[in-house]
């Protein structure tokens, strides 16, 4: 072990740089949100006081529906972006390379876009008016126009939908990559058995795209739990009647709003927590070696 | 930061300046830790003539080199000062609107007790810097107290203390097409004045559909409104600020009459989520004939060509409910910030004196080309008339002042507001409650959060 630090100790300097800053913009600010949860912290200091922010948090009827709009959100948009992802990546898979490089490029390229950007034309495809590009198309085949972001009914309907309909770029490039390394044999061998392309697409492609649907399931669960800018910029914060406020947005409103740092603090654990029981549980789930 | 025009010190100088000063100040006799000496005129005159001051004023939305109006007012401001005091060197530091900045301001003064010399703030923070110490208190004569609105001087107390200088108070008010009133035959109201009932008859007939198929509304808001609430005489708290009165029968007939513009759909589908920005917008788009801004809306209009005062926009009051005329409005202070230096704080408060004074409009208007100081009626009497003289608009607004409810400053109103208020107003407005049951749901919260901040 001391030969071994000896002769390998030095290389530990080279990612002393990006550990240090992980260490000071991510570990620390971390155990800090943890410490903070438990005071009741202002911009001047605070006292200790155990676990009532989580007392409080239990109470407020607000947070409660922040919680349930993020997990209803989180739900629909991560099925929907893995299954839009996976038949995507299916769809493009058949095509020549230089199709199928052309086809991954389109799918990508929106994600370079600000996401502020994207969700302006979000709010005005749902705006309540006639002019709005959604009530548009609805009046072009004889529908009445909705409320859609105007009403506390339809507005995290609007935000989900807008989310929905947004191809998942990068799952669909995962997948693509995933999918042009499975081996050939087991297609041709299922060919001889007289499976068709679906058969084949359930029963081989889906389950050995298990590690990479793992990910994309993980991660999309996390950036859904984080959602904050859609909500912000479509419905001006949480929506009428808080229709549309996720945790991310409370959080912000409630520290950099209210100025109550401890039970912002508290909620971003909650966050954390959940975002950690809901990848162990996943991981519980869906792991498992796929060898071929 | 950004340098002004006339202050030649480099960041090296004015760091050396600041040190100086530091080392003389520890080495020298204990500052006085009271209410800072008064910064007379002749007192202001005698630093100036005794040494250079460097200070530094933190202003929202400066940002040097544009053309915005926080830009121009500022530095012409500082120009206009330093022609009286050549020895202050004031430098300007911006920031956005908005919580990032708000969180700069906390941080600097809350938590480093440093930061600015004199600043600009708003509502409930004059309160939260006075609560941790940080104001110094402005040395006003009786006969200045008496000279500034009382409302205005009331919002800036802190347990019996005027803790910051009211700067001006911006009137909500409604802006009015008189195109549409024109093409509709409807009647503006007389000098402004309307009653409830008239100018919801206005909103219904001038809510229409054009034979092209564009939908004009009658009336609109921004979603940060809550200004029909107190058109009956509704009002948030009681006058010691200590019991929250906003579910009182006046208040839930002020919210009635608001939730009658939705049910009558004279307002825009996309009311409760329309932001400012965008509210103005479609009144300058000529799809609403009444909406419902602050005073800064005035320079917006008059900045485009198309829009021609008293030919095809005037302003009229808020509709008069049940009570007495009234309007709602916001108050800008100039805050000084508490510190050791002596000879700064006497500058910071004869400067922000002189930007909260009478002297301060007449010597901008005499600039070449002349400055609009006051972008909102100014707080104090004596300073009060010239706001009129830079337009007929404005003349009107500087009339409302007296009949402007200026909202009492907590330190917990935006919570109360944004995570409670709103979304119950929202509930009333979209049918789904009733008004009092809304106001009724909001009331016990509402009492807790304003009894946290009188604590």
């Amino acid at each position: 072990m001391r030969a071994a630090l000896r002769r390998y100790g030095w290389s530990y300097l080279f990612v002393l740089p990006t550990f240090s800053l992980f260490v000071v913009f991510t570990l620390l600010p971390v155990l800090q949100a943890f410490g903070l949860s438990l005071q009741s912290a202002r911009i001047v200091g605070g006292e200790w006081i155990g676990l009532q922010n989580f007392v409080t948090l239990a109470e407020d009827p607000v947070f409660r529906q922040a919680l349930g709009n993020t997990v209803l959100y989180s739900l629909v948009v991560v099925a929907a972006q893995l299954t839009l992802a996976l038949v995507v990546a299916s769809l493009i898979q058949p095509l020549g390379r230089k199709s199928q490089t052309f086809y991954r490029a389109l799918f990508y390229l929106p994600l370079v876009n600000s996401a502020i950007l994207v969700a302006m034309v979000w709010r005005w495809i749902f705006n309540p008016n006639p002019f709005g590009l959604a009530n548009t198309v609805l009046g072009a085949v004889g529908f009445e126009p909705l409320l859609w972001i105007g009403s506390s009914d339809q507005a995290l309907a609007a935000v989900i939908l807008s989310a929905v309909l947004t191809i998942p770029g990068g799952g669909v490039v995962l997948y693509s990559a995933a999918m042009g390394s499975l081996p050939r044999e087991l297609y041709e061998a299922a060919e001889v058995e007289g499976a068709g392309a679906l058969t084949k697409w359930w029963y081989i492609t889906i389950p050995l795209l298990k590690p990479t649907t793992l990910y994309l399931l993980v991660i999309y669960t996390i950036l859904a739990f984080q959602v904050f800018e859609r909500v912000y910029v479509m419905t001006s914060g949480g929506g009428p009647n808080n229709a549309t406020i996720t945790i991310v947005q409370l959080i912000y409103s409630t520290a950099f709003q209210f100025g109550r740092y401890g039970l912002a603090s508290a909620m971003a654990v909650v966050l954390f927590i959940m975002a950690v029981a809901v990848a162990v549980v996943q991981f519980r789930s869906l792991r498992s070696d796929v060898e071929y | 930061m950004d340098r002004i025009e006339g202050t030649t010190i480099n960041r090296r100088r004015f760091l050396q300046a600041l040190g100086a000063v530091g080392v003389a100040v520890a080495c020298g006799p204990a500052a006085p830790t009271g209410a800072s000496p008064a910064p007379s005129a002749a007192g202001s005159a005698t630093v100036a003539a005794a040494k250079p001051v460097s200070i530094e004023w933190w202003r929202r939305n400066y940002t040097a080199g544009t053309q915005n109006a926080e830009t121009l007012t500022s530095d012409g401001a500082v120009k206009a000062f330093r022609e009286k005091n050549p020895n202050f060197t004031i430098s300007i530091q911006g920031g956005p609107f908005g919580p990032e900045t708000d969180q700069k301001f906390d941080i600097a003064i809350l938590q480093q007790k440093a930061g600015p010399d004199v600043f600009h703030t708003t509502g409930g923070d004059v309160l939260k810097y006075a609560a941790a110490g940080q104001l110094s208190e402005p040395p006003l004569t009786a006969a200045e107290k008496a000279d500034f609105n009382t409302s205005a001087l009331t919002a800036t107390t802190y347990k019996g203390k005027v803790v910051a200088y009211p700067l001006w108070i911006v009137p909500w008010f409604e802006y009015i097409n008189l195109d549409l009133f024109k093409e509709r035959g409807v009647t503006p109201p007389t000098d402004g004045n309307w009653t409830y009932d008239q100018f919801l008859d206005a909103a219904r007939k001038l809510t229409f559909k054009r034979a092209d198929g564009k939908q004009i509304y009658g009336f609109a808001h921004a979603n940060d409104e809550f200004a029909f609430m107190l058109i009956d005489g509704g009002r948030l708290y009681d006058k010691d600020v200590k019991k929250w009165t906003f579910n009182s029968t006046e208040a839930i007939s002020g919210l009635e009459k608001w939730v009658n513009l939705a049910k009558e759909k004279v307002m825009p589908p996309d009311y409760l989520t329309l932001n400012p920005n965008d509210s103005q917008a479609r009144f300058i788009a000529g799809e609403i004939a009444i909406l419902q801004r602050p005073s800064a809306m005035i320079n917006v209009l008059n900045a485009d060509a198309k829009w021609k005062y008293g030919t095809n926009w005037d302003i009229a009051n808020f509709p008069k409910g049940a009570t007495a005329q009234t309007a709602w409005g916001g108050v800008g202070f100039i805050a000084v910030r508490e510190q050791a230096d002596a000879d700064k704080k006497s500058a910071a408060h004869a400067f922000a004196k002189y930007l909260t004074g009478p002297d301060i409009g007449p010597d901008l208007k005499k600039m070449t080309p002349p400055i609009e100081y006051w972008l909102a009626p100014a707080a104090r009497t004596s300073a009060a008339g010239i706001y009129g003289e830079y337009h007929p608009a404005k003349a009107k607004v500087a009339k409302m002042g007296s009949f402007t409810y200026v909202l009492p400053n907590v330190s917990t109103w935006a919570e109360i507001d944004q995570k409670y208020l709103r979304p119950a107003r929202d509930a009333a407005l979209e049918g789904k409650k009733t008004a009092k049951q809304a106001l009724d749901e909001v009331a016990p919260t509402a009492q807790r959060l304003l009894d946290e901040a009188n604590k």
